[in-house]
């Protein structure tokens, strides 16, 4: 009876093992921490969803973060052992694996009507997605205008509100400064932190340089930086000015992940690294007298330019075709689908790509984030596609540090310009 | 005659058995040592030769170590993890050492309670204790600054972490928390085996309690001693996990480490072959050291 069972089961086991083998194509997904997507009964609901339509499909997640995720891709890369489709944004997927050729040109999903559709929203989102060599390395999903925020209580009692335009969510150079001195006579020190131990949410710190005196980060055809302008430089001595002055804080000791928590706790009074996702995600852990305004970057004229931020999907060139086209459908499904499409990017808590998505926020849980549509207009170039932009990300910090601890921004900055256009 | 031709024979025999069964028996470390250990090795001297990307794998002969010698940050990282390891080192034996001999002949419970107590932040990942490490060192609500101040030390926040003067010393009393376990658990071993009959004899023949330490336990203890030295000294130089969790080598680099910065170069620049290079530049130096260690540890006891 026992050798029957066992018989019974073996063969089972074989069978559905076959089964599996011929029938379905099982594919992996890596995504890093975009929003819930890293959180597994989302995602599992997505790929559910994507299983009515794909049964003969199974898709495998992996949850990275990006403390080590970088690692981890860099590791399976050397060792063969990539997933199908990783989640992130073009300045992995494109200029570091897009460039290196480890990714699978999607040409084919940029359709006539998806071009159309994502230009619809940013012309900026095509020319992100595509690499020097004229191929697509990654399909977007959604995006965002990188910003700051502020604590309105401690704005108010300061009687700093005159300074900030409530209705457009913009500042000038000269209103930073003063709403500044403002909160630091009303006593809230430190007014803000100008983080810099790490790449950890640099995009705040570029943004914030780069619009108190309107620098580009790099020129129009992303081959170098050019922090090294006058306008760049200018930025850098206001920010040390400004600490000098005892009106804001450069902390080499800290990286943005230190910081929000610090805003978010009342100790601060603005943070430099804020976006929809983070008002969603850090709504629990404010402190009672904190009141997030999102606010746009302080420029000399009051009109910002600020970052943006794409995410999509990317395809790891593994060299099994049946994986790949499994992979475009997962994307195609995620990315285009009428139903699935605004799911997809709610889940992220950002902005669709595509245009026709249209407004997924309003009326929802997350109705705040609709808020954030008011940055839209002032998205600026995405330079983050620039030649070595890895390394550069490290020189920026550096400097920063440099910066802020000898006051020499000259010489500073062409350590940065050296180093950085190698 | 033929007799003993014939147990000379059997003899061979059954050394060759037990041989073939010795390296049986040794087979899977052996293997295990070569893919793991040998291998690595081998591979890391030959990319260090190589201009080894992501897109390319091309022969540059010294090329790499030409550009180390010339590299500053790699001078810097240089001098920072020989201070991390002169410091280290010394002080983890000697407070060992110390802690060791007053604990070693407590009452049983007390000593395995001390034991326990000094081996926690090894057990503890290194991703927690650098949590808890991280908030003392807070400039804005650490627990550091808290006591300093109130105890007058300190009149405002200090950026212990944040400055140049400070943030290589924090790395080095964190370490020493880490550090200072195994090899206290090691020295209440070796002090406990220490001959008791050669002690009570000098004690009879009116050896004072120093005399005793260096005459009788200090030569006994010198195996453990040896040990602990190297694998402290190795510890030390492969510092890591502290620079990438706290400073990331900041501010200013100054504290970066070999390590920290073999690892920016392999994984965050994708210059494996630059990475290959300076591992084996690190290896040649805890070579070094370790030489020199069992050559000053063999003459002290001999």
């Amino acid at each position: 009876m026992k050798k029957l069972l066992a018989v019974l089961l073996v063969a089972m086991m074989m069978l559905s093992a076959f089964a599996f083998a011929e029938g379905k194509t099982e594919i992996t997904l890596w995504t890093y921490p975009i929003g819930n997507w890293v959180n597994d009964e989302v995602v599992q609901e997505i790929i559910a969803n994507f299983n009515k339509v794909h049964p003969e499909i199974s898709v495998k997640v992996q949850y990275l973060d990006y403390q080590s995720g970088d690692d981890q891709v860099t590791t399976a890369i050397e060792a063969g052992t990539t997933p199908d489709i990783i989640m992130e944004g073009p300045e992995r997927l494109v200029v570091n694996w897009g460039a290196a050729g480890k990714m699978v040109d999607l040409s084919d999903l940029w359709t006539d009507e998806a071009k159309a559709d994502i230009g619809a929203t940013s012309a900026a989102l095509e020319r992100a997605c595509k690499g020097a060599d004229g191929m697509y390395y990654e399909y977007p999903l959604c995006m965002t205008t990188h910003c700051m925020s502020i604590n309105y209580n401690d704005f108010e009692k300061a009687d700093a509100l005159k300074y900030i335009n409530e209705e457009t969510r913009t500042w000038t150079t000269e209103d930073f400064e003063n709403a500044l001195r403002a909160l630091t006579e009303a006593g809230f020190m430190p007014t803000g932190i100008v983080y810099c131990g790490g790449q950890g949410g640099d995009q705040g710190t570029r943004a914030l340089v780069k619009n108190l005196y309107g620098a580009q980060f790099t020129d129009e055809a992303h081959t170098k930086y050019t922090i090294g302008s006058e306008e760049g430089k200018k930025g850098l001595q206001k920010l040390y000015d400004l600490v000098q002055e005892g009106v804001l804080t450069a902390d080499p000791g800290i990286v943005a992940g230190d910081e929000i928590p610090l805003f978010c706790n009342g100790t601060t009074s603005m943070s430099f690294c804020w976006n929809a996702s983070a008002e969603v995600s850090n709504k629990s852990t404010m402190a009672e007298d904190v009141k997030s305004f999102p606010m746009a970057f302080p420029s000399d004229d009051g009109v910002p330019e600020l970052d943006g931020g794409i995410w999509g999907f990317g395809i790891f060139n593994n060299g099994d075709e049946a994986k790949i086209a499994a992979a475009k459908d997962f994307i195609r499904f995620v990315c285009d689908d009428k139903e699935q499409a605004p799911k997809s990017v709610y889940a992220t808590g950002f902005f669709p790509a595509r245009a026709s998505v249209g407004d997924i926020y309003t009326g929802t849980e997350k109705e705040a984030n609709a808020e954030f549509a008011i940055f839209m207009p002032y998205l600026g170039d995405y330079y983050q596609v620039t030649k070595n932009w890895a390394a550069q990300r490290t020189e920026w910090w550096n400097l920063l540090q440099r910066v802020f601890a000898s006051g020499n921004i000259e010489a500073e900055v062409e350590v940065y310009s050296n180093n950085a256009n190698k | 005659m033929q007799k003993t031709i014939d147990i000379s024979r059997q003899q061979r025999a059954i050394r060759r058995r037990e041989n073939i069964s010795g390296y049986i028996f040794m087979a899977p470390s052996l293997l295990f040592f070569a893919g793991f250990v040998i291998f690595p090795m081998l591979m890391c001297l030959v990319t260090s030769f190589f201009n080894y990307s992501m897109t390319d794998f091309s022969f540059i002969g010294l090329s790499n170590y030409n550009e180390l010698v010339a590299d500053p940050i790699f001078g810097k990282a240089l001098v920072n993890t020989v201070v991390l390891v002169l410091v280290s080192v010394p002080f983890t034996c000697f407070f060992s050492l110390w802690v060791g001999s007053v604990i070693y002949n407590l009452n049983e419970k007390v000593t395995s309670f001390f034991r326990c107590v000094f081996y926690l932040p090894v057990v503890t990942g290194s991703v927690a204790v650098t949590v808890v490490w991280k908030w003392i060192f807070n400039s804005y609500y650490g627990l550091l600054n808290f006591v300093f101040k109130n105890l007058g030390i300190i009149n405002q926040n200090v950026n212990w972490l944040g400055n140049t003067a400070t943030a290589l010393w924090c790395i080095i009393v964190i370490l020493l928390t880490t550090s200072i376990g195994q090899p206290i658990v090691l020295y209440v071993s070796a002090l406990a085996n220490v001959d008791h009959s050669i002690v009570e004899a000098a004690e009879v023949d009116g050896a004072t309690d120093l005399q005793v330490f260096w005459r009788i336990k200090w030569p006994q203890i010198m195996p453990t001693t040896l040990y602990i030295l190297v694998i402290t000294t190795i510890n030390s130089f492969q510092c890591f996990a502290l620079i990438q969790l706290l400073t990331s080598g900041g501010p200013n680099n100054s504290t970066q480490t070999i390590m920290y910065y073999i690892y920016y170069n392999a994984f965050k620049l994708n210059r494996y072959g630059y990475g290959s290079a300076m591992g084996i530049v690190l290896a040649v130096i805890i070579a070094v050291f370790s030489a020199v260690q069992f050559k000053i540890a063999k003459t002290d006891n001999g």
